[in-house]
């Protein structure tokens, strides 16, 4: 655990400082120290031995013979030499892939982050090059979001820092483009929390906030389309997530609604894009004051998605229509995943949800946080529930329910043995409510997590229930820790003391 | 000894592995018994720690827990727990912000709702109210413009601008309201803000603490855990320790007692080798002499072997050189054949193709042929035309040439009757009378006509009757048949229906079938060829005596007609006469006629009637030989007699006659000529002594003689004158 704290915080200070500290840095993080001070000594002799060998080779030799303490050892080696000039000449005249693998480690030890990376970016395999790249540009990396791979790192986060300062209409669209063919094999995901809107004053300042506080009143819709990422999605072969944000960060009091504008343009654009997109597995677009209409054409381009497994539309502004077209997307696609927190989601669209999700064997998760379904959604999704096989996390926090879809839930615990998670916090359950989820959780031995919080419900219960889960987690843990013998810890025992 | 608390698991572990060895038996213990014992436990323990590797740590500690290694396995189950609960507090707590924020955003939202809500509704209010004071006021309006005394419309519109004035101030009113609102909404949007930050910092405070604290009990259980982990393994060391001091003693004892066996055991297995080496030596000794004979014997027997495979290595190799030189032969030999084979597949081929070429020529030839044999067959027919219009032609030459022949013996007879007549009158003086014979009445070629046979007289009867009715013609078609006239081709024809129908028995049924395509008349006739050729009927008469034998069959079973019976007679005479006499004959025969009765026989009795008819006729056949038919040999053996007789009109007594007088006619011209030749030498004489005379006067008067001394006129006498008149 100490080992993996370290480096983050050498990597913060040393990001600051001059780039040769930084790579003797780096080179002491993917090496041990001990090499070090050979390299050192390694890196200084040829300068000399350069201007020697052009000044006077016999000076040279008599210098030496007179030197005392001269010795074959100081004298570095031929190969060393090459690797030297190679490292030297690498961005004109790139040579790796035909050297030992010992050769090949010396000199990605010693090249610079700073290389173009039309040089680099299809050559280097090496994840302590990538690593050095990523801990230079970026004081905190965290390599496990990436799939544990550095170079994947790098490029995602080059790309998606691209894609967050793009101004349509200013920048040029090359530049990101330009980049495709050098990422193309190793982006899998695309995480943006900004899209900057394009700019109506001429001149254009460098921070995209600014400029959207100076042309206040004067924006229009149609002018407000962000970038499109139709070519650049296309042109990825392995993307696999796609997490963007149609609005603007830290505005602060510069606040303007336009800024958070995700347009109809946009929004079609967007829709062709994951159409063709066949590898998408995750999908989030959170944010982006998506109403309803703007929602079905999304969610109208993803029905049959091969891939897609996980939607995530939270803090949109989604009704019932689009609730409505969700449910229908939840029988024509493999999602395993739905979040729908903090939108309009009101009854009807929660009952359209339970209809779909009453035969649906894909939905593991279903978030409904901060909606308005209120009973009558609730009561039809616990009737989904009753007869649903498949949905494991469920989540109605702050939905307005109260006692009624209590009662039904109660019995859809002590029915159902496949959901694992309910969280039914800030809702009105009720005391009466409360001993009757108590009820069902007394017949249930699968449910994990049952969150009660700020809903009314008696200490009591609320405690008899979480003593419950607590031996349902209990059995959980045996069963995953002896799959086979589910029953034979208690069994065993006598047996082994026997024997 | 502090290791941290993987290692302490693993060298638990460890202990374990130490451990279980030593208390059970030793692998390399000296009774095999105890190593399969140790064994078979090695491979136990093996599989338990194998399954408890599967487990993982938990369900191990709680095995070992039952008894002596509790203590960690407490330790563990305890700070575990505390964990755990450590952790769902501690991000209970900091999901509380959330909650907390959850429930204040929902209860805000309700709040916004209701504050909306009533917004809405003063705002309609305010719509209502205002609208009515608009409404007021405009009627005002119309109420001012009726105002005639300017006073009273100042009032008004001063009223009128107070009003005004009053609503727009409530408009006023309420967007400064409104303003104030918008106001306190920013304000609490910065609120807000301030709140939401302070709620992320208190999260990221809790979250800090919460990580802290869990770092820190982390720590703590992990040295608890070590601790015990420590003290159990120092307990498990010290138990190990004694165990193992224990084991060794016993072992110590057990090694003892196992020499001390061993050294008992080694001397009787001594004993007993001796005994054993002095017993083998001597069966070796025994073992040694049989064998060594066996070896001679076995030597002498190589020998023989040796030579014996020399003989057969000498006549193998003669075998090999003699099949080499086979074998030579044979490829030679195949080599050969191999060539006749290729040559006699190339003649084969080419004999194929000659064949087929073969083929096609005698296919084309046979096709010539057949033309040629077309050709030639229409040529024969042609060929046959021609013969028979020759035939017809050379009828009509013969007959021709015939006729003037005959014109010509006619002429010479006649010619000889005239020399005849005048040597009779003139010469002779008697009367003259012609001969009469019968050949000189002949005139045209003597035609015998030949006897047709039977199918030939029904042809005709058959045409001649279906020619009957269109043409007249037939008189001369009648001169050329045979026909008896005392039967009418139409009785005959019809008797010869009858029969033809009444006696199919008769005909084959082959022909029967054949005859079906073809017409009635040419039917008709080839039956009746069939019935006649069955009957036994071959010539012209047979078929007259049958149809005549009909007609008398029929009249003897009609004795009804008393009259025609009598009328029957009469061919009954005339019935013989064609059989006897010749044509000419029966031509010149009084015809008859012979009434033709409607009824003929009956059909039922023709049966009865040909039976009786055969009876008759076998009879007189028998002797007869059949003729045999000629039709196109003409008969000329009268011909010859009748131009002999031609030659023969004057008889020879006559012609005796004629001799002798020819010859005394000659004799009578003998005399005559000799007396004419003497009358012309006269005269020539005497005309040659007329021309002697001249002579001589010429000579006489010429002027030589004159001249002469002696004129020969003095010597001569000149009788020219007196000669001449003698002669004469």
């Amino acid at each position: 655990m100490q080992d993996n704290l370290t480096p983050l915080p050498m990597s913060v200070f040393s990001r600051p400082s001059e780039t040769t500290q930084d790579q003797s840095s780096a080179a002491s993080q993917a090496t041990s120290t001990a090499p070090q001070p050979v390299k050192a000594t390694v890196v200084t002799p040829p300068i000399k031995s350069k201007g020697l060998n052009t000044s006077n080779v016999r000076r040279m030799r008599r210098i030496i013979a007179e030197d005392a303490e001269w010795s074959l050892a100081i004298v570095p080696l031929l190969s060393e030499l090459c690797i030297q000039h190679i490292v030297k000449n690498f961005q004109n005249n790139p040579i790796l892939t035909q050297l030992l693998p010992e050769d090949q480690r010396k000199i990605l030890d010693h090249l610079s982050p700073d290389l173009p990376l039309t040089v680099t970016a299809n050559l280097i395999e090496n994840e302590n090059y990538w690593r050095r790249c990523c801990t230079q540009r970026w004081p905190v990396c965290h390599v496990a979001r990436h799939g544990s791979s550095w170079k994947r790192m790098f490029f995602e986060r080059h790309l998606e820092n691209l894609l967050k300062q793009f101004i349509p209409g200013t920048t040029d669209p090359a530049v990101i483009l330009d980049l495709l063919p050098l990422c193309r094999n190793y982006v899998r995901r695309i995480q943006v929390d900004q899209f900057l809107p394009p700019i109506r004053l001429p001149p254009p300042p460098r921070e995209g906030d600014q400029s959207d506080s100076g042309s206040e009143g004067e924006m229009e819709e149609s002018s407000t389309d962000h970038y499109q990422l139709r070519d650049l999605v296309a042109g990825l072969k392995h993307l696999e997530e796609l997490d963007l944000v149609y609005g603007v960060k830290d505005c602060g009091m510069n606040f303007e609604w336009n800024l958070f504008l995700f347009t109809y343009r946009d929004c079609h654009s967007l829709a062709a894009t994951i159409k063709a997109c066949h590898t998408l597995k995750v999908f989030r677009l959170t944010r982006s004051r998506m109403d309803d209409d703007k929602a079905r054409i999304l969610m109208r381009s993803l029905l049959d998605h091969p891939a897609l497994e996980e939607l995530d539309l939270s803090h949109n502004l989604i009704g019932d229509r689009g609730v409505r077209t969700a449910a229908k997307l939840l029988s024509h696609s493999r999602l395993r995943v739905l979040n729908l927190a903090n939108n309009q989601v009101r009854a009807p669209g929660a009952q359209s949800l339970a209809h779909a999700l009453a035969h649906n064997t894909n939905l593991v998760s279903l978030n409904l946080r901060l909606n308005c379904i209120e009973d009558e959604g609730g009561q039809a999704l616990a009737h989904a529930l009753q007869t649903n096989k498949c949905l494991t996390t469920l989540h109605l926090g702050g939905n307005e329910l109260s006692e009624p879809t209590a009662t039904l839930l109660s019995q859809v615990l002590s029915v159902n043995t496949v959901l694992t998670s309910i969280n039914l916090s800030c809702n009105h359950i009720g005391l009466d409510g409360g001993k009757q989820l108590l009820e069902g959780m007394s017949d249930n031995k699968t449910l994990l997590e049952f969150d009660l919080r700020l809903s009314d419900v008696a200490q009591e219960s609320e405690y008899l229930i979480s003593q419950a889960l607590q031996a349902n987690r209990e059995a959980a843990r045996q069963r995953a820790l002896n799959p086979s013998h589910f029953m034979s810890p208690t069994t065993s025992g006598p047996e082994n003391s026997a024997g | 000894m502090n290791p941290p608390g993987a290692l302490g698991i693993l060298e638990e572990k460890e202990d374990e592995h130490l451990s279980t060895p030593i208390l059970g038996p030793s692998v390399h213990s000296d009774n095999p018994q105890e190593r399969i014992q140790a064994r078979r436990l090695r491979i136990a323990a093996r599989l338990e720690t194998r399954r408890r590797e599967a487990l993982g740590e938990y369900l191990d500690g709680k095995k070992e827990s039952e008894e002596d290694q509790s203590k960690s396995y407490k330790q563990k189950e305890e700070s575990r727990l505390k964990l755990a609960k450590l952790l769902l507090c501690g991000t209970e707590l900091v999901t509380n912000i959330q909650v907390a924020t959850d429930i204040r955003e929902i209860q805000r939202r309700v709040e916004e709702e209701e504050i909306k809500r009533q917004r809405l509704e003063k705002l309609e209010n305010e719509v209502k109210t205002s609208q009515d004071k608009f409404d007021e006021i405009t009627a005002k309006w119309e109420e001012g413009k009726q105002k005639k005394i300017p006073q009273d419309l100042w009032d008004m519109l001063n009223t009128q601008q107070l009003h005004c004035a009053g609503l727009i101030e409530d408009k006023n009113k309420l967007i400064s309201e409104l303003q104030q609102e918008l106001k306190m909404k920013d304000d609490q949007y910065v609120k807000d803000l301030k709140k939401q930050a302070d709620d992320i910092c208190l999260l990221l405070e809790r979250m800090e603490e919460q990580v802290k604290n869990v770092m820190k009990t982390f720590r703590q259980e992990l040295s608890h855990i070590e601790k015990a982990f420590e003290v159990e393994r120092q307990e498990l060391l010290t138990s190990n320790k004694k165990k193992w001091e224990r084991a060794l003693q016993a072992h110590n004892a057990k090694e003892l007692e196992y020499l001390l066996n061993r050294i008992k055991k080694v001397e009787e297995y001594e004993k007993q080798l001796n005994k054993q080496r002095v017993w083998d030596c001597e069966e070796y000794n025994m073992i040694k002499i049989k064998l060594e004979q066996d070896v001679q014997i076995l030597e002498q027997q190589l020998q023989q072997m040796k030579a014996t495979y020399q003989l057969n290595q000498e006549k193998l190799e003669y075998n090999f050189q003699v099949l080499k030189k086979r074998d030579e032969e044979s490829t030679v030999i195949k080599s050969q054949q191999k060539r006749k084979i290729n040559r006699l597949h190339d003649i084969l081929n080419n004999l194929r193709s000659r064949y087929t070429k073969q083929i096609k020529q005698f296919q084309e030839e046979n096709q010539s042929l057949t033309s040629d044999y077309k050709r030639l067959v229409m040529q024969f027919k042609e060929l046959q035309r021609a013969m028979r219009h020759f035939a017809l032609i050379d009828d009509e030459k013969f007959r021709e040439i015939w006729l003037m022949n005959e014109e010509e013996a006619k002429d010479l007879i006649g010619r000889a009757f005239d020399v005849d007549r005048i040597i009779h009158t003139h010469h002779l003086g008697l009367p003259w009378t012609a001969p009469d014979f019968w050949f000189l009445k002949n005139l045209g070629p003597i035609s015998q006509q030949p006897k047709k046979s039977a199918t030939e007289i029904v042809e005709e009867v058959l045409m001649q009757t279906e020619e009957e009715g269109s043409e007249e013609t037939m008189l001369e078609l009648e001169s050329y048949l045979d026909l008896p006239k005392q039967v009418s081709a139409k009785t005959t024809r019809k008797i010869l229906m009858l029969l033809c129908d009444e006696s199919g028995f008769l005909i084959e049924s082959k022909l029967l079938s054949l005859l079906l395509p073809l017409e009635k008349s040419e039917c008709y006739l080839l039956r009746l060829d069939a019935i006649f050729s069955a009957l036994g009927i071959e010539s012209e008469d047979d078929l007259y005596k049958l149809v005549n034998f009909f007609l008398k069959y029929r009249a003897h079973h009609l004795p009804s007609s008393q009259e025609r019976s009598s009328v029957m007679v009469a061919p009954e005479s005339v019935e013989k006469l064609p059989t006897e006499a010749g044509k000419k004959e029966k031509l010149s025969e009084v015809e008859q006629e012979v009434p033709f009765s409607p009824r003929l026989i009956h059909p039922n009795d023709v049966l009865k009637a040909l039976e009786a008819f055969v009876m008759g006729l076998n009879k007189p056949r028998d002797p007869r030989t059949p003729l045999k038919k000629q039709k196109d040999v003409r008969d000329d053996s009268k011909d010859s007699e009748y131009w002999k007789a031609l030659t023969t009109v004057i008889p020879p007594a006559k012609e005796n006659v004629w001799d002798a007088l020819y010859t005394a006619l000659e004799k009578y011209h003998l005399i005559l000529t000799k007396r004419a030749r003497l009358l012309l030498e006269n005269d020539s004489l005497e005309q040659h002594n007329t021309e002697l005379q001249m002579l001589l006067q010429q000579y006489l008067d010429s002027k030589i003689n004159s001249e002469l001394q002696v004129p020969p006129t003095q010597v001569f006498r000149v009788p020219t004158k007196e000669s001449s008149a003698l002669k004469g």
